[in-house]
């Protein structure tokens, strides 16, 4: 019996400490090269077990999307798998999954990633595939329609037809001004339609050059071979012209901006607020990171610990901030328990803050985000996969894959003072916005039947 | 943010590639595939059986300091609930870590936290098992394989605890129903399993009301035994290391001298029908079929993995079909649940509510298809190497690997079960493919439950079959004819 977990779309980003442990934790080691055509490619070899992994990331998200548009990086992300000039529709997928390996791709507000695990004997097929779909990739009309049919399918399946759909979409909309910010990334069901092959046919030029993207390979690799193979495939794709810039600067906000909503889905109250905050690489990142980890982190959090246990006028609770290039969120959130008012959980969720902000903060609290960071840090040693996908993300998000192995030096070196100091900056209710999602009443159902 | 679930293809559609972008050069031909299959050597886990019953198995890997462990409890998952508390176990593995003789749930709260432990207890409906997982770097094993062993031993189940959670159950009980998927698993498994365990969606508003912290403690002192336990434990340690921390981290720990419990096989289901569970101003139709299939010993078990990875895989003939050519779906997958007791094999698929009567007929003709032609020999021969060439990737996992063993050891599989698994995926010919889709794809026993709005895909179902209708309560609209 467990409730769902609360809201999608948030990367919780954590850090690390080197303090006081007995234990070193190896760095991961990676080469850093840029082809003839502008193409960035990190190596990081492993050779303890058979198997390679490549992520190609594409320094375009959502954000990128223009007015009438919505949704369009994503769709572009489907249309990467129905082929290209040396490989049919459905083989790239036939391929990976046949011989062992699998595959996905993400797109999200700043980056497109498509990534691959394999065994280690099929790293020409994997590196072909990735190349002759960055050259060519079968722009039809008849792929752009059928995805265009997949994606209207994924929108209902995450958002239309899920209780507390619309509500994460219309935080974000209020909480931003900039449309490059503020748009979902699997976009308007008006927009999906009205894209265009010439549409696809441009951002393709403007975005997919070898130029504006990253491959991280990693696993069981020679890395004097694995740089000749990926030569070998991807130098001769043709750079184009750099992408144009991105303004994702946000005017500052100056008042809490306020909605609610009624969704005939939902049963439960659920209140939500998100916070503006810098993004990027910005210094005070990591502090808001360790910070939603003492407000959010297990049953020893501050909003679990009064709100759900206490008060018992919860049963759910959030904390978390983004991770991205941009201006990001920084979300406290409520599920609230049934028969209570969800003024008060608000009020209550306020109230938690200020007592970071006035109060003391324990040590052990910081520890939770220190040995979160660790634990992570570890895990990307483990699994190829992992090391590829955050290597390639890295250098995209922060122009910097070694943020890897640097963050947990960063969070290890956070005080206390600099979680107090991100609360009284960021959290406060001028940078706040807040949506509380009600259920609205059923519709009635034939023959009654419907007891509650 | 909106991760796809997985990839796409479509290996019937266009090969055309008309690029708008001009010059899309030829330039490398075919795809350079590797015909080698990596021979790969599995390393062995190291097994032992300790003084106190349970037996323990560990599969080194020192490249990176930490460990993972899981104590599997062989009795104690919800396949045990009394018939009148269901979700019993469940309650009794979510309460181990809210209080203990020695600790408040606070004080565990924040040790597991502080040191991002992962210690959980978890017990699936219709599970023979309950499991202890926990993971920790190198450095921090001890003190979190001891509170591991606290809440395994020692939990009190106090009543102020109980309480809480009855506070949070009731309102998840709530929520569930507004998840389409949770009402189709609710309704599948009724027409699949009756009454059988293999059947319960766990708590019931009765059960949460009748549970006392007696019940708890009382199902925790008779199934948590460790005469009935498998200890995994992977990664940065050796067996004779985690054979000293944890039998000093399990010390006291009383043997039951009762034997495992067993099961037993759900009735035969009843004929082909089809449950509507109505959601009024759904925009999709949540559709799952399915039906009583075979238990993880039956000798139909390899012909029935390779059929249905051609069928419902993630690159299979479903997904090909429904999404890849028709673009009914995001997403339709096919499963086997064999366990101990004879399960069910199902594919699941959410489709806008205007295409439910199409995008099902068109599954079912893919079922047909399975079951009256012979599959050809390149697609069959990819469903193999499919299924075996990804042996190689659970190497990089240790955790993953290890778990392969235990699953042997669970089902008393012989000591070279995975060592020939890729021999025996290999022997497996088209027509045992077509003899197992003619018997677990039977239309005559096929169940189809549709989660929608009645009063738009109502009268389109009844093409398919008698339609029974519920509302969103699990409540019988209309009485079955």
């Amino acid at each position: 019996m467990r409730l769902r977990r609360l809201f999608i779309a948030v990367l919780l980003v954590a850090g690390a400490a080197v303090t006081g442990f007995a234990l070193t934790i190896p760095k991961v080691n990676f080469t850093d090269t840029r082809l003839k055509n502008g193409l960035r490619v990190i190596i990081s070899p492993d050779r303890a077990a058979p198997v390679v992994s490549v992520s190609v990331a594409y320094n375009v998200g959502s954000r990128n999307e223009r007015k009438g548009r919505t949704g369009f990086a994503h769709l572009f992300e489907h249309l990467m798998f129905k082929g290209s000039a040396n490989v049919a529709d459905g083989e790239f997928a036939g391929l990976i999954e046949n011989n062992g390996g699998n595959h996905n791709g993400q797109t999200d507000k700043d980056h497109t990633i498509y990534f691959e695990q394999v065994p280690s004997n099929q790293l020409d097929m994997v590196l072909f595939l990735e190349a002759d779909r960055m050259r060519s990739p079968a722009i039809t009309q008849a792929n752009v329609d059928n995805q265009r049919e997949a994606v209207k399918e994924e929108r209902r399946l995450r958002v239309d037809n899920q209780p507390y759909g619309r509500t994460s979409e219309l935080l974000a909309e209020l909480a931003f001004e900039n449309f490059a910010n503020e748009h979902s990334i699997i976009g308007s069901m008006a927009d999906l339609d009205a894209a265009s092959l010439e549409d696809f046919a441009a951002f393709f030029k403007t975005y997919y050059a070898p130029n504006n993207a990253v491959l991280a390979l990693s696993g069981d690799v020679d890395e004097k071979v694995a740089l000749e193979k990926i030569r070998k495939y991807f130098e001769g794709i043709p750079s184009g012209p750099p992408a144009p810039p991105l303004d994702t600067a946000e005017p500052p906000q100056k008042e809490e901006r306020r909605s609610a909503v009624q969704d005939p889905l939902a049963r439960l109250t659920l209140v939500d607020t998100a916070y503006q905050v810098p993004g990027g690489l910005h210094p005070d990142m990591d502090a808001l990171s360790a910070l939603a980890s003492v407000l959010g982190a297990g049953r020893s959090s501050r909003l679990y610990d009064n709100l759900v246990r206490q008060q018992q006028s919860a049963v759910q609770v959030y904390a978390g901030v983004q991770q991205s290039k941009g201006p990001g969120l920084f979300y406290l959130e409520a599920m609230v328990a049934p028969g209570r008012d969800p003024a008060a959980v608000e009020k209550a969720i306020y109230a938690e803050v200020e007592k970071i902000q006035k109060g003391p903060i324990q040590e052990w609290e910081l520890d939770k985000a220190r040995n979160a960071a660790r634990r992570s840090l570890v895990g990307n040693l483990r699994s190829s996969l992992q090391r590829a996908i955050l290597l390639s993300r890295y250098a995209v998000f922060f122009n910097d894959p070694g943020v890897i192995n640097t963050r947990y030096e960063r969070i290890a070196s956070l005080k206390l003072d600099d979680l107090q100091r991100v609360a009284r900056q960021y959290i406060v209710p001028t940078n706040r916005t807040v949506v509380i999602t009600t259920p609205a009443p059923k519709p009635a159902v034939p023959d009654g039947g419907g007891a509650k | 943010v909106t991760p796809r679930a997985i990839g796409l293809c479509a290996l019937f559609c266009s090969l055309a590639t008309i690029s708008l972008l001009g010059q899309a050069p030829k330039f490398m031909g075919k795809a350079p595939v590797s015909k080698e299959l990596i021979r790969i050597k599995l390393p062995r886990a190291q097994e032992v059986q300790l003084s106190n019953g349970a037996y323990l198995m560990v599969l080194e890997d020192h490249r990176v300091p930490s460990v993972q462990f899981e104590i599997l409890m062989i009795g104690a998952g919800g396949y045990y609930d009394p018939p009148d508390l269901p979700g019993l176990a469940d309650t009794t593995a979510s309460l181990m870590d809210e209080g203990t003789s020695s600790k408040s749930s606070e004080q565990i709260a924040q040790a597991l936290d502080t040191m991002a432990a992962n210690v959980s207890v978890s017990a699936n409906e219709g599970s023979q098992i309950a499991t202890v997982t926990g993971s920790a770097l190198t450095d921090q094993l001890d003190p979190v394989l001891a509170l591991a062993a606290d809440i395994l031993l020692n939990p009190t189940f106090p009543e102020k605890e109980l309480g809480l959670f009855r506070g949070r159950a009731r309102a998840a009980l709530e929520e569930q129903r507004s998840d389409p998927d949770f009402l189709r698993q609710e309704r599948f498994g009724k027409v699949i399993y009756g009454t059988h365990p293999a059947s319960s969606v766990g708590l019931t508003r009765e059960s949460l009301a009748k549970l006392r912290r007696e019940d708890l403690a009382a199902f925790h002192k008779a199934n948590y035994v460790p005469d009935h336990a498998i200890i995994g434990v992977s990664g940065d340690i050796t067996l004779a290391e985690a054979r000293t921390k944890f039998e000093a981290a399990l010390k006291g720990w009383a043997k039951s001298g009762k034997p495992r419990p067993g099961v037993v096989d759900p009735p035969a289901a009843g004929p082909a029908r089809v449950s509507l569970v109505n959601r009024p101003g759904s925009v999709q139709t949540g559709l799952q079929v399915g039906e009583q299939a075979i238990d993880r010993l039956h000798p139909d078990y390899d012909a029935v993995q390779v059929m249905n990875n051609i069928l419902g895989g993630s690159n299979g003939r479903l997904f090909r079909e429904l999404r890849e050519s028709k673009g009914y779906t995001y997403g339709v997958y096919s499963t086997v649940r064999a366990l101990r007791y004879r399960g069910d094999w199902r594919a699941a698929m959410d489709v806008r509510t205007d295409v439910t009567e199409p995008a099902l007929r068109d599954l079912l003709a893919e079922l047909a298809k399975m079951r009256d032609q012979l599959v050809p020999a390149d697609e069959f021969a990819d469903a193999q190497r499919a299924l075996t060439a990804s042996f190689a990737l659970s190497l990089e996992n240790p955790a993953e690997l290890l778990n392969l063993y235990v699953i042997r050891q669970l089902y008393n599989y012989p000591a070279d079960y995975w060592d020939r698994y890729t021999q025996r995926i290999m022997a497996v010919t088209p027509a045992q493919v077509q003899a197992v889709a003619r018997k677990y794809l039977d239309p005559a026993r096929l169940q189809i439950v549709a989660v929608g709005d009645a009063s738009k895909i109502e009268e389109g179902l009844r093409k398919f079959g008698t339609v029974d209708v519920f509302d969103d309560e699990g409540k019988a609209l209309q009485p079955a004819p």
